[in-house]
């Protein structure tokens, strides 16, 4: 995937050059004979002006100002920030609207289970022969290219009273068994994880299969010739192969347990217990104005965002993640 | 493209070392054009929270004549937001919100000074205009209402008939009973509807706080007491009943599906019987009604279901007040749309309220309910305690000009996870500990 | 026995997952060709009178400013994309082409900031695009699109190790500059990871809903995605014309996915990995 080194070290500049001689191709001595020699070792920076300014300014300097706005008071306003040293933190962990929205998330994240449960189901039977094999892949796959604000209407209309899946109930007699879908905040939760797992679940699928296919078909006809069924396929031969992919679609689900904001936004507003973090973020950033608390709250998610994908890399070496 | 903010942006990378420093960098730009007390001219951009009357044309009808009034105005670009409060909030954290918009109810008085232009002294807007004092601080006037409104509830006449009940309720226990009335008599959607999922119609209830005990100074005696949520004290009554509502059932079954809009035409054909709403909501409603193919003679509006002293008390006041963004280029015009609209827009009389102008007319639709009601005006906030209110509000953590204080205690109504008495004790727990940090 | 049971357990589960797929898309189908008082008076299921009926599509198109943000979502996707190119070739160039000073550094700052979710730092970065005077302009999210997109980095690393150096030295040795090798063999080599990279940018900035929620309020500068949520207002009670406007948002895609379908999934599977 990446050369770079897991440390941060910075080579020094004669160790640089030194590798410069060793690792690139000389430039032709008598060749095009422009510019200077330090002209030509500038190159490389002209290139990197522009891509890493930008990366500086829109990811390294808000990372280091969200920082310091979660030590202070700030309201995003005021030209003096007050220091206020972990009060913000201690805010985050104590005031229980805040807490809530951990637990909420815990809903999305076993909800990828079932995601990749049924993806991988459907990976697996549609990498054997079966009829019209492309348009059921299409067809799971698709939902995942919808825009979050459409399937976000979507669902508000399919589960409001009376909608799309109070009806189905109704006709299969299963009157009963109809529920306020995102009214009763019991389970209001897992109607949009539910809605969460709709949508996700085909980028899944697509992974996962592309992972099957990539094994040698060679690896089934010797395994058919020693009498291997189905299960034993599956068992023994895909999922060590996939597995890899299946500890990177772990750990993407438990970011993105966490930063889940427009489905549940457009439903239900984050009303009914279904506060997510990135909605009460939004909202006590700019309506509420507490700059400082909600940069704590985005720095504590940052911080399991790393540590999360720090366990990754400890627990899947890099090598074998890489699939193509 | 964007000529006037070019300035702005040259300054932000000459200081892009210090980062820190842009937020403050970056007011006030463009000031070589900028018009503040010329004649009207050139272009403004209005923020309004009145989506219908963008979609409807309306609003194009007032810009057309306002430029006809003023010929050198090139155009008045009007902005309808859905969610008003939470995205000028958002904007207001720059400097783009507009020239003139109404100043949301979450902005502090203390705070008025930094986003909103002064439009004169208090004596001199008071003057002119009606309850101007809601956003005036220090002496000092920043918006003024566009309509006065009344508060109590509007009901839809014939179902309320229909179930037997002709007169106003007068306890907050009459009320609750009208409404089983109601649910027993058959109504489609629910005798009360709560409106709970686009949030600031809960804030509507805040209407009735000084109705309740008919105390002008309501809002001055709470900066001074510790327990706010009484059985019956102002934020307790309209709280309590919010939540005895709920419990009882008398609300729309499922309230994260509701609709604001929707919510109009429910009312309209009967299927909803009340809404606690601001009498501003009245046209519209009536409006909903005929369009759904009902009477719009059904819509009636009711004051708070307490009686002091044998009579009903409604509080009058500004709707929302037009002021002008402190950073905006062109002043004048935004200041001469902020008269218009209100002398010569007929935007009050259309919409049934009362005028903001002192002395004007009052409407067909509220004159038997001015006759039965007591009008009162709430008092300013004395010297040096204007924002007083607000402090406590934030630092309690309650944030009662946010809907959300409100969600949560229907959503404990549903469940049943907390009783009224739970939810009072732990508000006023809360607002004591704000008064605390705050006083 | 078994086979055949196996066969149509297989069938049965791709047809039910079918129509869990396909059925809350095909209500908000029906629902967008049903006129209000259907809509209100017929259930869900109930297949509209009229297919023909297109007026909820003329409303949507016409007052609720479709159009525009069609317009809108192109300008910022085009823009966005050629800087995504630009910036990704250019820096994989220079990573991958030469040895300098503070190589591994960069490269680090990369890697580190892969792990940074965007969606975090908002609060922190829209003080700068404020400060940048960026608000409520389209280039505060072709800015945000083409600097932070460090994925489409990585997938021209990847692809610029394949190019031959052979071909840089052999233009060298003409009198090539830099720049020249750069525009002439890097980029038109790079024609896979373009491609690639034009169809996940495209459907993420197609789809992108929180930047221009937070940086684009203006009516008239909004994409797709903010222009669509405005519908849950003046629409509200309207859910034909909120359908329609769904639908409308959903056709695209589809159309492009219908003739790009492998590269799709060639560019998630290959997206999603890296």
């Amino acid at each position: 995937m990446t050369t770079a080194p897991s440390g941060l070290s910075d080579p020094t500049t004669a160790a640089a050059q030194q590798s410069d001689a060793a690792r690139t191709p000389r430039q032709p001595r008598g060749g095009a004979g422009r510019g200077t020699a330090w002209y030509r070792r500038l190159t490389p920076y002209y290139f990197l002006l522009i891509p890493v300014g930008l990366l500086l300014l829109l990811t390294f300097v808000p990372v280091l100002n969200m920082f310091w706005y979660s030590a202070t008071d700030w309201d995003g306003l005021d030209k003096t920030k007050n220091v206020v040293g972990l009060d913000n933190y201690v805010e985050v962990f104590t005031d229980p609207d805040n807490v809530r929205v951990f637990y909420v998330s815990l809903y999305y994240f076993a909800a990828s289970f079932l995601q990749m449960a049924i993806a991988l189901y459907f990976a697996t039977i549609l990498s054997f022969r079966t009829r019209f094999r492309n348009m059921w892949k299409g067809i799971l796959f698709f939902p995942y290219l919808i825009n979050g604000v459409a399937i976000g209407l979507i669902f508000l209309n399919f589960l409001k009273p009376g909608g799309g899946i109070d009806t189905i109930l109704m006709a299969a007699g299963l009157e009963s068994l109809i529920q306020q879908w995102t009214g009763d905040p019991d389970i209001a939760n897992f109607s949009l994880a539910g809605v969460s797992v709709w949508r996700y679940m085909g980028l899944n699928f697509v992974m996962f299969l592309g992972a099957i296919q990539s094994i040698n078909p060679e690896i089934y006809e010797a395994s058919d010739l020693d009498g291997a069924n189905r299960w034993h396929q599956f068992r023994y031969i895909i999922l060590p192969s996939i597995r890899p992919i299946i500890g990177l679609s772990l750990i993407l689900a438990i970011s993105g347990a966490l930063s889940v904001f427009e489905v549940p936004f457009v439903m239900t507003g984050g009303a009914n217990g279904t506060e997510t973090f990135v909605i009460r973020t939004v909202w006590m950033a700019f309506n509420r104005n507490l700059v400082g608390l909600a940069s704590a709250m985005a720095v504590v998610l940052l911080l399991i965002v790393l540590l999360v994908t720090w366990i990754q890399r400890k627990l899947i070496p890099e090598e074998e993640v890489d699939l193509t | 493209m964007f000529p006037q903010k070019r300035r702005t942006r040259l300054m932000a990378f000459a200081a892009a070392g210090s980062l820190l420093a842009l937020t403050a960098c970056s007011s006030g730009g463009g000031s070589a054009e900028a018009n503040d007390d010329g004649e009207p001219s050139g272009e403004i951009t209005v923020l309004t929270w009145r989506t219908d009357l963008v979609e409807d044309g309306t609003f194009d009808e007032y810009v057309e004549t306002f430029k006809a009034k003023y010929p050198d105005v090139t155009d008045v670009k009007v902005e309808g937001l859905t969610d008003y409060e939470g995205e000028v909030k958002t904007r207001m954290n720059t400097d783009n919100y507009g020239d003139v918009l109404a100043i949301p109810g979450s902005v502090t008085p203390d705070q008025y000074g930094d986003f909103f232009e002064p439009l004169g002294s208090q004596e001199e807007i008071g003057a002119e205009y009606q309850w101007i004092n809601d956003k005036s601080f220090e002496g000092q006037s920043y918006g003024i209402p566009v309509v006065g409104n009344v508060q109590g509830f509007v009901y839809n006449k014939r179902v309320w008939e229909e179930a037997g009940i002709t007169e106003f309720p007068d306890t907050p226990e009459a009320f609750l009973e009208a409404l089983q009335a109601i649910k027993d008599n058959g109504v489609e959607v629910a005798p009360l509807y709560t409106n709970y999922k686009d949030g600031w119609p809960l804030s509507q209830w805040d209407g009735w706080l000084g109705a309740v005990s008919a105390d002008p100074d309501w809002k001055n005696k709470i900066v001074e007491s510790d327990t706010p949520w009484t059985e019956d004290s102002d934020y307790g009554v309209v709280d309590g009943l919010i939540y005895d509502a709920v419990a009882q059932g008398l609300t729309e079954a499922d309230p994260t599906t509701t609709n604001w809009e929707e919510s109009k035409r429910l009312l309209g054909t009967g299927e909803v019987a009340t809404m606690v709403l601001g009498s501003w909501a009245i046209p519209q409603m009536a409006a909903a009604a005929e369009a759904a193919g009902a009477s719009g003679e059904d819509i009636a509006y009711a004051p708070t279901p307490v009686k002091v002293d044998g009579k009903f008390h409604s509080v009058a006041g500004g709707d929302y007040n037009l002021g002008i963004n402190v950073n905006s280029d062109n002043k004048a015009t935004a200041r001469a749309w902020i008269d218009w609209f209100n002398h010569e827009s007929g935007f009050s009389e259309s919409q049934a309220g009362l005028s903001p102008i002192i002395d004007g007319p009052v409407p067909a639709a509220l004159d038997s309910f001015v006759q039965e009601v007591e009008l009162i005006t709430l008092n300013p906030a004395p010297e040096g305690k204007e924002s007083l209110f607000a402090d406590i509000d934030t630092a309690s953590g309650i944030v009662t000009t946010d809907p959300k204080f409100r969600q949560k205690s229907i959503d404990d109504a549903r469940s049943g996870a907390r009783t009224k008495q739970q939810i009072f004790d732990d508000l006023n727990a809360q607002w004591a500990e704000g008064r605390a940090s705050a006083g | 026995m078994i086979r055949t049971a196996t066969t149509t357990a297989k069938y049965v589960s791709l047809v039910v997952a079918s129509i869990v797929m396909l059925l809350p898309l095909g209500l908000i189908l029906f629902g967008s060709f049903k006129t209000s008082q259907e809509f209100l008076s017929t259930g869900p299921m109930t297949l509209p009178a009229d297919w023909g009926n297109i007026e909820n599509y003329v409303t949507a198109f016409t007052r609720g400013n479709m159009l525009a943000a069609f317009g809108n979502t192109v300008f910022i996707f085009a823009m966005a994309i050629v800087g995504t190119i630009l910036i990704g070739a250019a820096t994989a160039y220079a990573l991958d082409r030469f040895r300098f000073a503070g190589r591994t550094t960069v490269l680090a700052l990369f890697l580190l900031a892969t792990l940074v979710p965007g969606v975090t730092t908002q609060v922190a970065t829209f003080q700068i695009i404020n400060g940048l005077g960026l608000y409520d302009s389209r280039f505060a999210l072709i800015l945000i699109f083409m600097g932070t997109d460090i994925i489409s980095i990585y997938i021209f690393l990847q692809f610029i190790r394949a190019i031959p150096k052979s071909l840089d030295e052999a233009a060298k040795i003409e009198g090539a500059g830099h720049l020249r090798i750069f525009f002439q063999i890097i980029l038109p080599n790079l024609k896979p990871a373009i491609a690639t990279v034009v169809i996940i940018k495209g459907i993420a900035i197609y789809n992108e809903f929180y930047l221009p929620f937070l940086y684009l309020p203006s009516k008239e500068l909004r994409p797709i995605s903010t222009t669509l949520f405005d519908f849950k207002g003046p629409y509200g009670s309207q859910w034909e014309i909120i359908s329609a406007g769904v639908v409308i948002t959903i056709i695209p895609i589809l159309v492009l996915f219908l003739f790009l379908q492998r590269y799709i999934y060639n560019g998630f599977t290959s997206g999603a990995t890296k």
